[in-house]
């Protein structure tokens, strides 16, 4: 993400010198990869030091809504100040766990049209976006045959909860494929378990790949390098390879300024996670209080 | 006889003075129709190298520090007006505010329904000065006067003290012969005289309640040179079917005939943005004490964010304010809660929202 962080462990350096050319590596703000991910992960499976040392590390995944908009027009220290302020006490109110885009979740919410006044959904996060108040995650089933997304306002008041029911992450950061693949990729029971995972286990990665239906689709998959679609070349014909090859952007992992921008950089991060540090950590420790009781189960890695 | 006639003249010419000297002047000569307000002065300085010493440069900052220090100790000169003397009607005007758009951010209302709000911060709003009505002569223009104009004062407001020497002498000189230290903004409020208030007084952001509607005037985001689609709206033409050259011009821009000419006033391409606006009737959802902000509702306010613009009690006949507001402003004081919110509004504190079921 930017200098300080990749400072801290020479193993990160040695990954960002195989791609950036050595007089620009002062400057990186390189994009995550999944290689840094599952890297920060082992940093901090192995000791406590490191996550004290640099909660930036641990919380901009964690808490990505946290980071304001990276665009210069938008930004405003005191308007940021009070979002996350607002932000806090909703989560004072609300449990709000740490997912990502592939964990399974179920929400209730309360819906003055609905019988009981409360409606339940469960579903798979394709997206979560968003910064500040606006953070917002889509939900995807498949019920009755029929595909049904739901778009989520993180700190809207009326959500009741928001359950994990089973943690983990795919290999891409959207999941909008799952709208043209089969339907048993995004079918999911509403009355699943949750899977709790044992304390301190990294967030596992689900390495399925998901078959696509044929033509026709909503997106043109096969130009967006997707990592977690098993069967894409059966359904392209000679021009769509000829015009991916066209379109693809190769040189865009080497625009630092790119990157850069899209960022928000350490200075302003560590400002930001010292300010809501404490606080979130106290969250934490209550919801640990609260959750210890609950029994341990495995994960097991599946077809979704 | 010579030498008497001699004598008299020269007596009548030792008594002439050059008193009055007659000026020739145009019989078809006006003054000059532009004449700006005395506090439109140059506000930039050239900035130049004065090759201080460092101790120099050292004394200077103490001496902006203290005037900074004794400016912001300086109590409000209401905390010793006996206020009721005075009191609010519908025709008042009272004196608006200087704010700051510095974001949008969502609220939720207390049915669940979720509403886009724009922050406005009210920044260091002080009063400046009071011109009152008969002493008030602004420029004439072509537009029609008001009559009730002539019953008005006006009251210049200024918002963000800067450091003095970074503005012309003759803009300091404004706040300087108040006693006030330069501000960045200086505006002028129309305000009924009973409404006036004394240099020095704070304004904040409770000077408006949750609730009440406000109108908002700033300048709109510069656009630059637009053609009629962004401009106007307009649809343009087919991007295909034989179209060539023609996929984003007006078309045709007047008819034949007697009106073989173009209209007056037709949409044309131009410079679009940039022009001052006021967005009538925005009401007020949520009022942050600490940090003078007020949460407005809606995403319409003009300019980008950082924008200054302007804030004055709605003139909208249905939105007026229909009890007394704070008059002539909300005092300073200690023991205001931090926020206030409108009681469609739940707070983010509040617990979360469940629907009975009848």
């Amino acid at each position: 993400m930017a200098l300080a962080i990749r400072k801290s462990t020479f193993s990160v350096l040695a990954t960002a010198r195989c791609i950036v050319p050595r007089e620009f590596r002062s400057l990186s703000s390189l994009p995550e990869t999944n290689e840094d991910v599952a890297q920060d992960v082992a940093k901090r499976s192995t000791g406590r030091r490191i996550r004290f040392q640099n909660p930036a590390l641990e919380y901009r995944h964690v808490y990505p809504e946290f980071l304001p908009d990276p665009n210069p027009k938008w930004r405003n220290t005191l308007r940021e100040k009070m979002e996350r302020a607002d932000m806090l006490k909703r989560r004072s109110q609300i449990d709000i766990p740490e997912f990502y885009v592939g964990s399974i979740l179920a929400v209730v919410i309360s819906d003055p049209h609905a019988q009981g006044k409360t409606n339940r959904f469960v579903g798979i996060c394709i997206e979560r976006k968003g910064c500040g108040l606006r953070a917002e995650f889509t939900l995807r089933n498949v019920v009755d045959h029929q595909g049904v997304e739901i778009r989520y306002d993180l700190y809207d008041p009326t959500i009741q909860s928001i359950q994990i029911i089973r943690l983990e992450k795919r290999l891409d950061d959207k999941l909008f494929y799952l709208r043209d693949a089969l339907p048993e990729y995004s079918t999911f029971s509403f009355d699943m378990d949750p899977e709790i995972l044992p304390e301190g286990t990294p967030v596992p990665v689900n390495p399925v790949q998901v078959k696509l239906k044929p033509k026709p689709w909503l997106e043109r998959w096969e130009r967006q390098e997707l990592k977690g679609v098993a069967n894409i070349e059966e359904h392209l014909k000679e021009n769509d390879r000829v015009r991916r090859e066209l379109r693809k952007t190769p040189w865009e992992k080497y625009d630092l300024m790119k990157q850069y921008r899209k960022t928000i950089p350490a200075e302003d991060q560590n400002e930001i996670w010292g300010e809501v540090h404490n606080q979130l950590n106290q969250l934490k420790l209550s919801r640990k209080k609260m959750f210890k009781k609950r029994p341990v189960t495995t994960p097991k890695t599946q077809l979704a | 006889m010579a030498t008497s006639n001699m004598k008299i003249l020269c007596s009548t010419l030792s008594r002439l003075r050059v008193d009055y000297i007659p000026i020739r002047q145009n019989a078809f000569y006006k003054p000059p129709k532009y004449r700006p307000p005395h506090w439109f002065v140059p506000k930039e300085r050239v900035m130049s190298e004065d090759f201080l010493t460092q101790e120099n440069r050292d004394f200077i900052e103490e001496i902006i520090q203290d005037k900074r220090n004794s400016q912001i100790a300086l109590e409000s000169p209401l905390a010793h007006a006996d206020q009721q003397t005075i009191e609010w009607n519908p025709f008042t005007r009272r004196v608006g505010l200087i704010a700051r758009k510095i974001g949008n951010y969502p609220l939720w209302s207390k049915e669940g329904k979720k509403y886009q709000t724009t922050l406005l911060q009210v920044v260091d709003n002080h009063v400046i000065k009071y011109v009152p009505p008969e002493q008030f002569n602004p420029m004439k223009t072509t537009k029609v006067q008001w009559k009730e104009k002539k019953t008005l004062g006006c009251l210049l407001v200024g918002s963000e003290t800067v450091d003095p020497s970074t503005v012309t002498k003759e803009y300091s000189g404004i706040f300087n012969s108040v006693g006030m230290l330069p501000k960045r903004h200086l505006f002028r409020f129309m305000v009924s005289p009973h409404a006036a208030l004394p240099t020095g007084t704070p304004l904040f952001a409770t000077h408006f309640r949750v609730g009440d509607h406000i109108d908002v005037r700033a300048k709109t985001m510069d656009r630059g040179f637009q053609g009629v689609m962004k401009r106007w709206g307009f649809s343009g033409m087919p991007a295909s079917h034989g179209v060539t050259k023609t996929h984003r011009r007006p078309g045709n821009i007047g008819g034949g005939g007697e009106k073989a000419r173009v209209w007056p006033g037709t949409k044309m391409p131009g410079h679009m943005g940039n022009r001052w606006r006021t967005l009538r009737g925005v009401k007020i959802l949520r009022i942050n004490t600490k940090y003078n902000i007020l949460w407005t509702l809606g995403v319409a306010i003009p300019g980008e964010t950082g924008a200054v613009c302007y804030l004055y009690d709605t003139i909208l006949p249905l939105k007026k304010l229909k009890t007394a507001p704070p008059f002539p402003t909300h005092p300073a004081s200690d023991d205001l809660p931090l926020e206030y919110y409108d009681e469609s509004i739940h707070p983010f504190e509040g617990e979360t929202i469940l629907f009975d079921e009848v």
